[in-house]
């Protein structure tokens, strides 16, 4: 645990210390803000953080591969893994301490969201119950999209390809666990053999599964649900595990 | 022994470990999929969920466990559903809380609930049951890049309870929970219910407005009566026959639908039916009022009491406790006026560089009551020119909150601040004492309040015949007669004292009889005996005085009383039909003897407007030119029947509305004489500065903080070159 705390800190340093943080995190809050506010802030609105909580998921898909690329490939590119490999720590603790860095950052910069609660209960009635499992909700969203990036830059050694691997898994992920899209694919998929419908059929529905979109909503709406919990928990355990597996398999490369 | 050494090739070898070694990620990979998918499935199927919002918007309420903990037989829901993967996404929403409510219905069901669930597109023989049970299939089209196409869906369900009633919701497509229950627990309680309850009416119709008009329509209320909404749990029944019946002992509640032309056998039958413990609702309305193009309005006249009426229904009504000034409303308080829905009062289409918007129109007849307490304002309307009038402001602070009732009819409306909106209502109060208006003066063992209220800002004043405040001219016309029109109202304000006018009251207890000490009204059938009688009496009489000439009558005697007797002054008299005959031969039925007093406490609740029910208020007729619309009417008349019937399960059903949590960025004026475009920039102001702040402060906060650790950075690097430079 201690160990796992030092790399954390150590990450978390590195994140406030570099430049490239706040640009994101300023882009980021941009970004949502303005999408949130135009939708909410208007007379004879809501007083709901609906909007916000409902563009997250999409705000959060565009930045985080962003964040998450550098986290093994940079190390890797300057060398500095193979060093971060010799200092006494599991690589499970080297993973879920980079990991939670990368979490804990994203919940400093949403921290600056709570203007916009602020202002719904200063102008209309708002619920505030439900705004803290909304801000969990959003943090167990980023810690899977975190936990797939992590996972994609561990596979390669430039950012980019990092990036745009995490980028394009994440749009699948998301756009699966979209009831939209599973519409407009079910005519396609109709066209097919009965066979091979009924098996994409199935498989769209475990893939529709997957999604940690089609976890959100419930928990976001002021639902807890244990089901919803076990997910993240999952998602996130397999991306961080496999995420390890690959590291071993590097150290073991030497 | 000959040995041969081999080589291991390095390269092979490492391609070999690698081969290997994916193969032991992958394995470990899929194992780790499948114990997690495993978690995920048996964590979805043993769920613990709580609803964290405050207004549990996401639970079901303690009215449908109620109903569910009553059923003593089993409850069969069959779910007629095409599958979920083929549903369009409005479906498929509507699927997800349809199945969460089934489910829940199940597992609070303990057992006595039972859901089946049939696919009538895989089974001909299923989609031909759901015909035959009249579940309608919802036909959707859908599109690919090639070809368009027709799909069906079903989504529908057949309630049986007990192996007997049965129910069949042809269309289900809740969008939420709420509306799932809405639907759905009231179905549940008609199937376990064992009858409907009864409800006795009466109305008059309308007639044509001066000029030779048609009669209008749309003023009645059938609509809402006839809804299936209503309809499926209860039964009306209309007593206002020309025979003058008394109403039925299974009848217990009768509502009086904007009385006219009131005979005296008719308020016989009301006061004889309070007499017997009845319930009486009664709309009343001060004018009706027909809407013309352009929302000009014309008074379709008409009289409370019927022309030959001995007895006026005001006195009755006063006997009783009730005081109703037939004299209509005009709450001139913004917040009794204005609405979050504009096409729920009165509305002028706008063009805006958004598109087309409904501007709300000034126009204090149609209001609501405000939730608010009034007496709060004693002070403020106490003041004239800076100065306070300590008496105006002592009696001001007796004013009654608008909603001034802790019944759960009111639960939803005070929720959300206001009363259900009026049109043109009218002053309905309880009895007071002469020039004693704070004095209630019920009759004895009566007891009585009044539950809605207006603001302390309303006027009062006969019918106008016509009420255009807009007139039909152009944008320019309309803008300037508006203006002469709230002028007007606002000169009449500022010369009168506040005042509040009740809007709607209850009485209950032992009536004494308006018609005890007087002669019983007869029915017509009573009266047509008498006649007939007298007449074949003068008839006998005449025949035993011995006409001189039975063919010419006698100048000397008076005409026959009767004029259904078709008497010819000429000829003899007309010979009776055998009808006629049997008619007059059959003596009419005895009626119960007339109750003095009442054997069962009754009651008498007064509603001061009949147009919040009106049909074509409800069915929205003029939504499209900006009202009015009566948006809550409906809620509210079916909320009020559940009331009625002490159905406190499906009131609390039907008011589970979420709070009230629209924005409200700028405070709406309640100042009646500003300008509305001060406001409107006021909006534009205010909005863009929140914007504003809501995406640049939180930026600027961000950038300050990366501020504040570039220099702490900056201070520790230079405290670490010191220390260097000094070693």
């Amino acid at each position: 645990m201690r160990e796992t705390l030092v790399v954390f800190r150590r990450e978390l340093q590195s994140y406030f210390l570099s430049p490239i943080a706040y640009v994101f995190g300023v882009l980021f809050l941009a970004l949502q803000l303005l999408v949130a506010g135009l939708i909410t802030l208007r007379q004879g609105g809501q007083a709901s953080l609906q909007a916000f909580f409902g563009w997250l998921p999409f705000v959060l898909l565009l930045f985080l591969p962003g964040l998450t690329m550098r986290l093994w490939a940079e190390e890797r590119k300057l060398g500095t893994l193979e060093l971060l490999m010799t200092f006494p720590v599991r690589i499970q603790q080297l993973v879920f301490g980079k990991f939670l860095a990368a979490v804990t950052y994203l919940a400093v910069v949403l921290l600056f969201t709570l203007g916009l609660p602020l202002t719904l209960a200063a102008y209309g009635r708002l619920d505030w119950a439900p705004v803290p499992w909304g801000y969990l909700a959003a943090l167990l969203m980023a810690g899977s999209y975190i936990a797939v990036g992590m996972f994609w830059s561990s596979m390669t050694r430039d950012q980019i390809v990092a990036l745009l691997l995490a980028l394009v898994s994440l749009l699948v992920l998301y756009a699966l666990g979209y009831p939209g899209i599973i519409e407009w694919l079910g005519p396609q998929l109709s066209e097919l053999t009965p066979f091979w419908a009924r098996v994409a059929v199935v498989t769209m529905e475990l893939l529709n599964g997957i999604s940690p979109y089609k976890y959100f909503d419930s928990i976001a709406r002021g639902v807890l649900d244990t089901r919803d919990l076990v997910y993240y928990a999952c998602f996130c355990g397999f991306f961080l595990y496999a995420n390890a597996l690959v590291l071993h398999g590097r150290r073991h490369k030497g | 022994m000959h040995t041969t050494t081999r080589r291991v090739d390095p390269a092979a070898s490492q391609a070999s470990g690698q081969r290997g070694s994916a193969l032991q990620l992958t394995i470990h990979l899929v194992l780790l999929v499948l114990v997690l998918g495993q978690l995920v499935y048996l964590a979805s199927r043993l769920r613990l969920r709580a609803d964290l919002t405050s207004d549990r918007l996401w639970s079901l309420t303690q009215s449908t466990r109620d109903i569910l903990a009553r059923l003593d037989q089993r409850l069969l829901i069959e779910a007629y559903f095409s599958p979920k993967d083929k549903l369009p996404t409005q479906l498929r929403e509507s699927r997800v809380v349809l199945d969460n409510f089934l489910d829940e219905l199940v597992q609070l069901g303990k057992g006595k609930v039972v859901v089946q669930r049939f696919d009538p597109l895989a089974d001909k023989a299923v989609a031909d049951k759901c015909t035959r049970l009249g579940v309608k299939p919802i036909d959707m089209q859908t599109g690919t890049s090639s070809s368009i196409s027709v799909d069906r869906h079903w989504q529908g369900l057949r309630l049986v309870y007990g192996g007997g009633k049965q129910k069949v919701l042809d269309q289900v497509g809740p969008q939420n929970s709420f509306l799932a229950e809405a639907i759905l627990t009231p179905a549940i309680k008609e199937v376990a219910t064992a009858q409907k309850r009864k409800f006795g009416f009466m109305e008059w119709p309308v007639q044509a407005a001066p000029g030779g008009q048609q009669a209008p329509s749309g003023i009645g209320w059938n609509l809402l009566r006839t809804h299936d909404a209503i309809a499926k749990r209860y039964e009306f029944q209309n007593f206002k026959d020309e025979e003058g019946a008394l109403l039925p002992d299974d009848v217990d509640t009768l509502f009086l639908f904007r009385p006219k032309e009131l005979t005296d056998r008719q308020k016989y039958v009301v006061d004889q039916f309070l007499m017997g413990g009845g319930t009486v609702v009664l709309f009343a309305d001060a004018a009706e009022y027909q809407i013309g193009p352009r929302r000009s309005f014309t008074k379709v006249p008409f009289q409370l009491d019927a022309k030959d009426s001995q007895y006026k229904f005001l006195d009755q009504l006063q006997h009783y406790g009730i005081e109703w000034k037939p004299r209509i409303l005009a709450d001139l308080r913004m917040e009794a006026m204005r609405s979050n829905q504009p096409q729920e009062y009165f509305g002028v289409p706008q063009r805006t560089p958004w598109g087309q918007t409904v501007g709300q129109v000034f126009y204090p007849y149609f209001f609501h009551a405000v939730g608010g307490d009034w007496s709060k304002l004693a002070d403020e309307l106490a003041t004239r020119n800076g100065h306070r009038d300590e008496d105006l402001a002592e009696r001001y602070r007796r004013f009654r909150p608008g909603i001034d009732s802790e019944e759960f009819l009111f639960q939803a409306f005070k929720k959300i601040g206001r009363g259900p909106g009026f049109y043109w209502p009218t002053w309905v109060d309880l009895r007071r004492k002469p020039g004693a208006p704070d004095a209630v003066d019920l009759p004895v063992g009566i007891t009585g309040k009044v539950m809605l209220w207006s603001s302390p800002e309303v006027l009062t004043e006969e019918p106008p015949q016509s009420l255009d405040p807009i007139g039909q001219g152009d944008g320019m016309a309309q803008t300037q007669q508006l203006t002469q029109f709230r002028n007007k109202l606002l000169e009449r304000l500022s010369s009168e004292p506040r005042q509040q006018a009740p809007l709607m009251v209850e009485v209950q207890g032992e009536f004494p009889s308006f018609f005890a000490g007087k002669e019983r009204p007869k029915r017509p059938a009573e009266i047509k005996e008498e006649e007939a009688k007298k007449a074949a009496a003068a008839a006998k009489a005449a025949a035993d005085d011995g006409k001189p000439d039975e063919g010419k009558p006698d100048p000397n005697q008076p005409p026959a009383a009767d004029p259904l007797a078709k008497t010819d002054p000429v000829g003899p008299p007309a010979p009776k039909t055998e009808d006629e005959a049997d008619a007059a031969a059959q003596p009419v039925a005895p009626e119960a003897p007339q109750r003095e007093r009442a054997v069962k406490p009754g009651r008498i609740l007064a509603i001061g407007d009949a147009d919040f029910v009106r049909d074509d208020l409800v069915r929205q007729d003029y939504a499209q030119s900006g009202g009015p619309v009566s948006v809550n009417g409906g809620g509210f008349f079916s909320m009020l029947l559940d009331w009625l019937a002490q159905d406190r399960e499906l009131v609390e059903l039907q008011s589970r509305v979420p709070t009230d949590r629209t924005l409200t960025l700028v405070q709406p004026s309640t100042a009646t004489r500003q300008d509305p475009r001060v406001e409107e920039q006021k909006l534009r102001t205010t909005t863009q500065l929140l914007l504003a702040a809501n995406i640049v402060l939180p930026c600027l906060l961000l950038i300050a903080f990366g501020f504040l650790v570039f220099l702490w950075r900056n201070a520790q690097k230079r405290a670490f070159l010191h220390s260097v430079q000094a070693d």
